[in-house]
């Protein structure tokens, strides 16, 4: 034991004379000869290579849980339940996460919902499909075939709320939110836009918690099942026939307020929730 | 060899002290050599977004000047630029992973403009003009004054435009909203990018008219006009 | 009169080097030549072709804007006075309101239209010309430069181009703007290359969009809501304005919403056809807007599209909506911002003729492109100036070698 021990001592020290060996002649060479300029380059990349692999992979998990933390964040505030240093993951945990085939409306059982990113399976060719332009309503230019539903549930398992991701084009660029449905499929609960870059001040205000709780109790199908609730120019005056399906306009903001017009149209019609909803609702 | 004997000198504060406080007002880099424009523009609508870049950059042109002073003897000539830039990468690359790990939300609001670090004009300047003929600690304090330096300003410029474009400083309400019912209208110009270009103009104004030693030597003067006191 | 000259002529030596206000020279020295002629005279013959000084020009183009002044007032009080008669409202309530019981709110009375309107624009007026007066004073003295008429022009335009309903310090931080970062940045008039007007116009635009854009802010009665024919014509082109009952030659006159001295194409051409005449301003600029506005316009008419109403409108409504006509006569041309050589003036003018169109037409987010354009042309102004001089030495060197 003690030998191999010895053995193994004197190997390193072998080992590192060498090496001082090898750093001390690289270190005098002249700094513009040939080999030193490559070993520089080498062992440089190689400590920066390391310590970057480390960093990266050391974070990851971290990281990852950031993120989902903050999605979970917007979909708690999209149905009301967020409040400033609750615990995120055990408010969620209300939550029952599906997927959904958008074409067919059932479960898609074979998508796995708790890796499932269904914004960014829109941008990948496999998972979403080009929309033709007649029927690209909120210039989203492709959809994914697959989507994620967040159905709130209480304690006895009763279902309190659906949450549909949805997405559009506003005037500079694609609004990205979460619209919270009451479990009749057709009553609005919230909607929130997580990631936008409209002008401040004008579209910017889509994120404003006034504007924002005007949508509370308005409805989006009409008799016909048609989703037409929609954003006017100006205020809605609420004695108005069918005040309940319309929101007041964006002031100074036409663009946005149509682009969050198309994306409602866009994702409760037909090529969005619709099949979905009447699934899950039916008449 | 007598770069050893340099760098084993005792530490005085009297020579660090200069080095570090230059660059704060007097030789600063972005009022000054008008260097790291674009991300004071880019993140400073805001006092978190700009804190959280200021603490990024000063760390990594600190961290990077003392590498690249550590190295600087053993740099061939042939690729000292490519050994800054790998050095100065993998910084920001760590400084990058480590915000979306601890601070997810402002690196997400920053989006680019940490990973544009590596672009960032103060950190090569620094790592060419003091870090290649300096010791890695003068050279350190060296980085630490320049991203105080960029910090400041960037402080300065976010404090006025969180303040005046949102009413609010770090997200606190401080002048309460027309739209939540309180008296101050913001001012949407303070949020959209150009506006840095005001504010920092006219720190740069205010800052020279007490420091007259940063005037520029005009290039040319136009003569009184008729009438004119000259 | 020969009483004041004397008066000015005692003081005089207090404000020269060496007395007591010589500090206050500026302030002297603005009364003194705004009565009189400057005291300086060049004791040789001079190449004099004009009696024209910077003075008199500033004082024509101010004197210029009186018919846009005039119907400014008239339709600023009867588009208020007939939106009040639509919401049913009796009275205003706030100090205005006590002065016009006097006169009453008919919509056919002009009297009571043209008071309605003053009490708008002269609060505005006033509030320019008093806070950008000060700035200006304030550069004149520590910098030691003339106060210049310059401003006369700049506060009256920047004036007219505001909404009625816009709030006074709104306006005090606009032309504070304007004239301190537009002008006296780059050293006071003569120096500037953005026209300090607009850019204070500019700055509220994107300060405070809210009270800049919209369809509430045209008329100067609260909670009345009146698009401005451009807007009608971004949302459905021609056939939206003609519906909301707009005949060409409404807009030509000017009674619509819109920015105070902006709405009236025919009180701009008596202006334009006084600066022509004078020869104050420049007839290449104007025309050069016409082309390239009736260009751009005709194009887009031909290009036609099925989505944006925009493209088909014509070219001589484009003209008489919108600020395009004020923004020609009286923006455009302004002497030191825009290009001084003559075939520099014609592409200057053009590209602002072609910039509105592109932005009414084709811009999503900005209803009006003439105040864009015009700060836009502003900027390349002396980069036209360079390649028409480059242009110019070269032909002269190729014909003497």
């Amino acid at each position: 034991m003690s030998e191999t021990s010895m053995q193994f001592a004197s190997t390193l020290k072998v080992w590192r004379e060498r090496a001082k060996a090898y750093a001390d002649r690289i270190l005098s060479l002249p700094n513009d000869s040939f080999e030193k300029t490559l070993s520089v380059a080498f062992w440089l990349c190689l400590v920066c290579a390391v310590l970057v692999a480390f960093s990266a992979v050391a974070l990851k998990s971290l990281q990852e849980d950031n993120k989902a933390a903050d999605m979970r964040r917007n979909i708690l505030e999209v149905v009301g339940l967020w409040r400033e240093g609750a615990d995120i993951n055990e408010a969620f945990k209300r939550f029952e996460v599906k997927v959904i085939d958008l074409k067919t409306g059932e479960l898609a059982k074979d998508v796995d919902p708790n890796t499932y990113d269904m914004r960014k399976a829109a941008k990948d060719f496999k998972l979403s499909e080009p929309l033709p332009r007649d029927k690209d309503v909120a210039s989203i230019k492709r959809k994914p075939k697959y989507a994620t539903v967040y159905f709130l549930k209480d304690e006895n398992g009763e279902l309190n709320a659906l949450v549909l991701p949805v997405w559009g084009y506003g005037l500079w660029s694609t609004m990205y939110g979460f619209l919270a449905l009451e479990p009749d499929c057709n009553t609005v609960i919230g909607i929130n836009f997580y990631d936008q870059k409209e002008t401040p001040g004008l579209g910017g205000e889509v994120v404003n918690p006034n504007w924002r709780a005007l949508w509370k109790g308005k409805r989006i199908y009409d008799q016909a099942g048609t989703p037409v609730l929609r954003l006017i120019k100006g205020r809605v005056n609420p004695g108005q026939e069918k005040a309940e399906f319309l929101v007041d306009g964006l002031a100074g903001a036409t663009l946005t307020s149509n682009g969050v017009s198309n994306l409602i149209r866009f994702w409760l019609g037909e090529e969005g929730y619709k099949p979905f909803l009447a699934k899950q609702c039916p008449k | 060899m007598s770069d050893e004997a340099l760098e084993t000198e005792e530490f005085e504060f009297a020579k660090i002290k200069p080095v570090l406080v230059d660059p704060l007002i007097d030789n600063n880099p972005i009022i000054l050599q008008v260097l790291g424009i674009c991300s004071a523009l880019a993140v400073t609508s805001q006092m978190i977004t700009a804190l959280i870049m200021s603490i990024a950059l000063t760390s990594v042109v600190a961290g990077s000047n003392a590498a690249i002073a550590l190295v600087r003897n053993h740099t061939p000539a042939s690729i000292r630029i490519i050994v800054q830039m790998t050095i100065i990468a993998s910084l920001v690359i760590v400084v990058d992973q480590i915000l979306k790990a601890v601070a997810y939300d402002i690196s997400k609001q920053l989006s680019v403009f940490v990973g544009l670090i590596i672009t960032n004009c103060i950190v090569m300047g620094r790592a060419e003009a003091y870090a290649m003929q300096n010791p890695p600690l003068p050279s350190f304090f060296d980085g630490l004054g320049n991203g105080l330096g960029y910090s400041l300003i960037l402080m300065t410029v976010a404090v006025i435009r969180e303040l005046f474009g949102s009413g609010s400083l770090f997200g606190v309400e401080i002048l309460p909203l027309v739209k939540n019912g309180g008296w101050y209208e913001p001012n949407g110009l303070l949020l959209l990018p150009p506006s840095a270009f005001f504010i920092i103009g006219l720190l740069i104004w205010a800052v020279r008219t007490f420091k007259p030693k940063q005037r520029e030597v005009p290039e040319f003067k136009i003569l009184p006009a008729h009438g004119e006191v000259a | 009169m020969s009483k004041v000259r004397a008066f000015l002529d005692r003081i005089h030596p207090l404000f020269v080097k060496g007395g007591r206000y010589e500090k206050l020279y500026p302030l002297y020295e603005m009364v003194d030549t705004f009565l009189y002629w400057p005291a300086d005279v060049a004791p040789n013959p001079v190449h004099v072709r004009d009696a024209l000084d910077l003075k008199r020009v500033m004082v024509y183009v101010w004197l210029a804007t009186f018919p846009a002044i005039f119907v400014a007032l008239y339709n600023t009080g009867y588009q208020a006075n007939q939106a009040m008669q639509a919401l049913g409202m009796e009275t205003i309530p706030n100090w205005r309101g006590a002065v016009m019981d006097w006169f009453g709110y008919n919509p056919a009375n002009p009297i009571s239209c043209l008071m309605h309107g003053a009490l708008y624009f002269f609060p505005v007026y006033i509030v320019t010309f008093v806070v950008g007066g000060l700035w200006e004073a304030l550069f004149a003295l520590v910098r030691k430069h003339e106060i210049n008429e310059g401003f006369f022009v700049t506060s009256i335009l920047f004036a007219l181009s505001l909404p009625p309903s816009i709030p006074l310090w709104q306006v005090a931080l606009g032309i504070s703007f304007g004239v301190v970062l537009g002008k006296e940045v780059y050293g006071g008039t003569g120096k500037n290359f953005l026209n300090p007007a607009l850019t204070g116009r500019a700055f509220l635009f994107f300060a405070y969009p809210a009270y800049m854009t919209g369809d509430t802010i045209w008329t100067a009665v609260d909670g009345y809501s009146a698009a401005t024919p451009l807007a009608l014509g971004a949302e459905g082109g021609l056939a939206a304005i003609q519906m909301a009952g707009y005949s060409w030659g409404q807009t030509f006159f000017g009674f619509m919403p819109g920015s105070m001295g902006e709405t009236s194409t025919l009180a701009i051409l008596l202006g334009a056809i006084f600066l022509l005449y004078t020869g104050v301003a420049s007839y290449r600029i104007m025309a050069g807007v016409l082309i390239g506005v009736i260009a751009t316009s005709v194009l887009f008419n031909l290009i036609g599209s099925a989505t944006n109403p925009m493209f088909s409108l014509p070219w001589y409504w484009h003209l008489t909506i919108g600020s395009l006509a004020f923004a020609t006569v009286f923006m455009a041309t302004d002497p030191v911002s825009a290009a001084m050589t003559d075939a520099g003036r014609w592409i200057f003018g053009i590209l602002i003729g072609v910039m509105t169109i592109l932005i009414r037409v084709v811009n999503p987010a900005f209803p009006e492109g003439a105040m864009l354009a015009v700060l836009f042309a502003n900027i390349f102004a002396p980069l036209i100036d360079y390649f028409v001089i480059q242009a110019n030495i070269r032909r002269r060197a190729k014909r003497n070698v």
